[in-house]
């Protein structure tokens, strides 16, 4: 099978998934990577990016039951499936062997 | 701190989302609202991201559509007989509208049949022509952005087999076919010089004229042929699909320009006819450049002259597209607007019957969207559902409705008025891909008409259904819809019978003379080719061989006669007075016992008399009673002729019985009578005989006399006055059969809706029927309280139909001849009608409901 390519913002969303373990879902996901990407996230694109990993089985989600504070509304959980890590350290290989001897103008060898 | 976010964002991204997802996204944007403390836009910034990626294309928006798809189709095949009348119903709507709509297509839109039609234009004047042949002969080789070939409309008649006929044709320069790129049948278009002076006279002849006139055949070509006392010579065969510049007035001839200053359209004007122009745009020009360079000219025309017309009516360049013909555009409105309202109508009925249908329906389903819905199905889903349900049916329709327009069409273009004699008039109601893509167009915008109310139930709370309960307000609401339908059929229904009564009326006019067992040719002398004495011998002469004729009781000749032509003349009642213009009739003297047209006063013309003696006048009852007011008209003398110097003195000698003389529909007017013993000779006059049986049983041998008459004498149509009188009537005879068998499609749906409703209503009561019966009721108490149901419906939709038609019907007020639009016999006679049909519609469910056996109907469920 061929190794399934991730995008920008889907590598972002993994990587938070990923980062917040069992506290993965909506809210903290957004704060995840407003703080880390430092870019802002619109609540479409996101569930629009999760449901499209989950439909290419890279994650599982679920439902919790609903909280009080949240007006009753249950949370969508997300964890990272086994293809998911794979595709996570695919990803991560690739732009290891893509950046390994590169130097940018005006950069030193660190 | 506000508590809450938005509402109205809150709760259209829960539609938008639907399910438990919905829940998610909610409960994370309240959290993350809560958090930040508030922001109200920062809210709807984020439901509005929501909805515009939930919207993308990009975006699986729509999973399991597959799945609806093939759920409605299930649907359907589960229930073949409430689809089926769902897509007759829509059917029958959408054949009607493609009609209306290759009818305005034709009208607006179609270009002509020419190749690159787009780069073709008019440019044209709306009072004058453009300019002179000259003037165009001097700019035509100038022009840098456009090609143009100049053309002028006329009509004229032409011998073929001895026969003369009206046909229309075209004065076009020798460059027509080249710009507008025509090919032929057979034979060629006009070359280069031939609208140079001096060239033999050269004709095309359209593939209509061709077909009809000449039998298609080919050996036509190169034939001469008699135009306006010229010979010309046939030198092609237009293309079939060609019917001139200003469709839908067909050209039946195209002549040059050359061949005509010799003879009737030069009327003394050095510059020639005045002429449009028909352009093609050169490769790289825009309509702006041509229209620019059309300013110019346009200005040079009137540069040294402030007087000439046309420096008030600018020069217009309009795409060739529909009719050219402005006044015609003009004239075809009202019938446009009035086709237009009564096609939307008739779909709207047809939806609200399928809204209705999917209503009955969704009430027999709402269990399983109940049950669906508590599954986890969201509202969205289910609302979806509904719809694709409506878009398969929808679908259905706009196919059987396209078979079903192109009927239609060809039904009207039977009806359509035969003009044989006429100009070919090419309405095309064609299907084409621009027609489909309109009726998809309309099917998809019905179907999501009719799907929203019954999906707006599927998605309402739907926990009552589990527990098997219909509500009184859906059925309300179907009562409402039927209600509407009836309302709106009737206001069809009183327009048809507006429109029927006029016919009546126009038909029951009576002319004022005898029109049975009589027959009549129209000749015509031409001034030019007769003395008035010659032509008077002439005609005295046809009339002895007409009263020989077997089964010919008796002959006369008038030039007057309605359906036929009219004759004008001047006259005034003193000397010094200015001459008044009014209709007159030359007539052979037994012309009022012939026609049998009663002389009220006097007496009639005499056998004597010579041209040129001062003649005898009868005049008719109003121009005795206004000219005359008070006096006896008898003795009182008449100056005859427009100019001074042709005045004649004539004398009144009897008083005749008002007429029509134009059109049935005309006010009494002033009219005379000359005897054709005191009168020239020359012009239109009608040969007139009474027969024994079936008048058309002697046309053969009427014509045979006219034909002796010489190659000079002109043959036009041969008809019985009855049949020029229902000509007369064609346009309203076709609107009523239009406006009818439309009204006769909406009552049609709308029976169809209101059986539905109805016998919905007594499968629901089934339970309570039994019930009643079970505790004493008669099957005549059943009957009553079902047929109530159904009256119930009808007299509230004919009351409302009632108030829709007073104000519809102005909109007929052209077409009904002076009857009243609120003619109290239509109104009533479509009422009771529609309560007829009611009771009809009612009856068959009615009489099903008494057949309710108490206990299985009391085990029903």
């Amino acid at each position: 099978m061929p190794p399934s390519y991730l995008g920008e913002f889907e590598q972002i969303v993994l990587l938070a998934v990923v980062r917040l373990g069992d506290n993965a879902y909506g809210v903290p996901i957004r704060a995840e990577i407003e703080k880390r990407a430092g870019r802002p996230v619109s609540v479409g694109a996101l569930y629009a990016t999760l449901d499209r990993l989950e439909a290419k089985r890279l994650i599982h989600s679920w439902f919790a039951d609903p909280t009080p504070q949240r007006g009753g509304r249950s949370k969508r959980y997300f964890k990272l499936l086994p293809k998911g890590l794979q595709a996570l350290e695919e990803s991560r290989d690739m732009f290891n062997r893509m950046w390994q001897g590169v130097r940018l103008k005006g950069e030193s060898d660190a | 701190m506000p508590e809450h976010p938005p509402q109205l964002a809150e709760r259209l991204l829960r539609w938008l989302v639907g399910g438990r997802d919905a829940d998610a996204v909610t409960g994370d944007l309240r959290e993350s609202f809560q958090t930040r403390g508030g922001g109200a836009i920062w809210y709807w910034r984020q439901a509005l991201s929501c909805a515009a990626v939930r919207l993308s294309p990009h975006r699986r928006v729509l999973p399991g559509l597959g799945h609806d798809f093939h759920h409605a189709l299930r649907t359907i095949r589960r229930n073949p007989g409430y689809a089926f009348t769902a897509m007759v119903c829509l059917a029958l709507a959408m054949g009607v509208n493609t009609t209306l709509f290759s009818f305005l297509d034709s009208l607006y839109f179609r270009k002509l049949p020419v190749p690159e039609p787009e780069q073709i234009f008019q440019v044209i004047r709306h009072g004058t022509p453009l300019c002179s042949w000259r003037e165009y002969m001097n700019f035509r080789d100038g022009l840098r952005s456009f090609r143009a070939a100049a053309s002028l409309s006329a009509g004229t008649y032409v011998e073929i087999d001895r026969q003369t006929v009206n046909l229309s044709f075209e004065v076009v320069s020798a460059n027509y076919a080249d710009v507008l790129r025509l090919g032929t049948t057979l034979g060629r278009w006009f070359a280069p010089d031939e609208d140079s002076p001096g060239s033999e006279p050269a004709v095309v002849i359209s593939h209509q004229l061709w077909s009809t006139r000449f039998h298609s055949d080919p050996a036509v070509v190169g034939r001469q042929l008699r135009i306006h006392d010229l010979m010309y010579r046939v030198v092609g065969i237009g293309p079939a699909d060609f019917v001139g510049d200003r469709p839908p007035i067909g050209v039946d001839l195209w002549i040059t320009e050359s061949s005509i200053q010799s003879t009737f359209m030069a009327r003394g004007d050095a510059d020639g006819p005045r002429v449009s122009l028909i352009g093609r745009l050169s490769p790289h020009a825009t309509f702006e450049n041509a229209l620019a360079e059309v300013r110019v000219i346009d200005a040079a025309f009137t540069a040294g002259d402030a007087h000439d017309p046309r420096a008030s009516d600018p020069a217009l360049v309009e795409p060739a597209s529909g009719f050219l013909w402005v006044s015609g555009r003009q004239y075809m409105k009202p019938v446009v607007s009035s086709m237009s309202l009564v096609c939307g109508i008739v779909l709207l009925i047809a939806c609200v019957n399928v809204a209705n249908l999917l209503l009955s329906r969704a009430a027999v389903r709402r269990r399983e969207m109940a049950v669906r819905q508590s599954l986890g199905a969201s509202r969205a889903r289910l609302f979806r559902q509904t719809l694709v349900e409506g878009m398969v049916l929808a679908a259905g329709g706009v196919a059987l409705g396209i078979v079903a327009g192109w009927w239609i069409g060809r039904v009207i273009e039977s009806l359509l008025p035969a003009v044989s004699t006429q100009a070919y008039v090419g309405l095309k109601f064609d299907i084409d891909w621009r027609v489909a893509l309109f009726v998809c167009a309309l099917g998809s915008a019905s179907a999501i008409l009719f799907s929203l109310p019954p999906a707006l139930e599927a998605g309402r709370d739907l926990s009552p259904a589990l527990k098997g309960a219909d509500s009184r307000q859906r059925s309300r609401q179907r009562e409402i819809y039927s209600l509407a339908q009836v309302a709106l059929s009737l206001t069809l229904l009183i327009a048809t019978s507006l429109l029927i009564r006029a016919l009546l009326h126009q038909q029951n006019i009576d002319p004022g003379y005898a029109t049975a067992h009589r027959l009549y040719v129209n000749l015509w002398a031409s001034p030019k080719l007769f003395q008035p004495e010659e032509s008077a011998a002439l005609f005295t002469n046809l009339l002895q061989q007409a009263r020989q004729l077997p089964g010919v009781r008796e002959a006369t000749i008038a030039s007057s006669l309605l359906g036929s032509e009219v004759t004008s003349a001047c006259a005034s009642a003193d000397a010094s007075a200015k001459p008044r213009k009014l209709n007159s009739n030359v007539v052979e003297p037994n012309f009022f016992d012939l026609m049998q047209v009663a002389i009220v006063r006097g007496r009639a013309f005499g056998p004597a008399g010579t041209l040129g003696e001062p003649p005898a006048v009868v005049v008719n009852q109003t121009m005795a009673r206004t000219w005359w007011p008070g006096e006896d008209p008898l003795g009182k003398p008449v100056w005859l002729g427009c100019g001074p110097a042709a005045r004649r003195l004539g004398t009144v000698i009897g008083v005749a019985k008002d007429v029509k003389y134009q059109d049935l529909n005309e006010a009494p007017t002033p009219f005379f009578y000359l005897s054709r013993r005191q009168d020239a000779g020359t012009g239109f006059f009608e040969l007139i005989v009474r027969t024994e049986g079936d008048p058309y049983l002697w046309s053969k041998p009427l014509l045979a006399v006219a034909q002796s008459g010489g190659p000079k004498l002109h043959i036009f149509e041969l008809r019985t006055p009855q049949d020029a009188i229902a000509f007369d009537l064609r346009g309203l005879r076709w609107q009523t059969e239009l406006m009818g068998s439309l009204g006769f499609l909406a009552i049609v749906l709308a029976v169809i809706g209101l059986y539905g409703v109805v016998a919905y209503s007594v499968s629901q009561r089934t339970r309570e029927i039994g019930m009643r019966m079970a505790l004493g009721a008669t099957s005549g108490d059943v009957l009553w309280l079902v047929l109530g149901r159904g009256l119930r419906i009808t007299a509230g939709g004919v009351a409302f139909g009632l108030l829709l038609s007073a104000v519809a019907v102005h909109w007929l007020r052209s077409y009904l001849y002076g009857l009243s639009p609120f003619d109290p016999i239509a109104f009533s006679a479509a009422s009771l009608a529609w309560l007829a049909i009611a009771m009809l519609a009612s009856w068959y469910p009615a009489r099903r409901a008494t057949r309710v056996d108490p206990i299985t109907a009391l085990k029903y469920e």
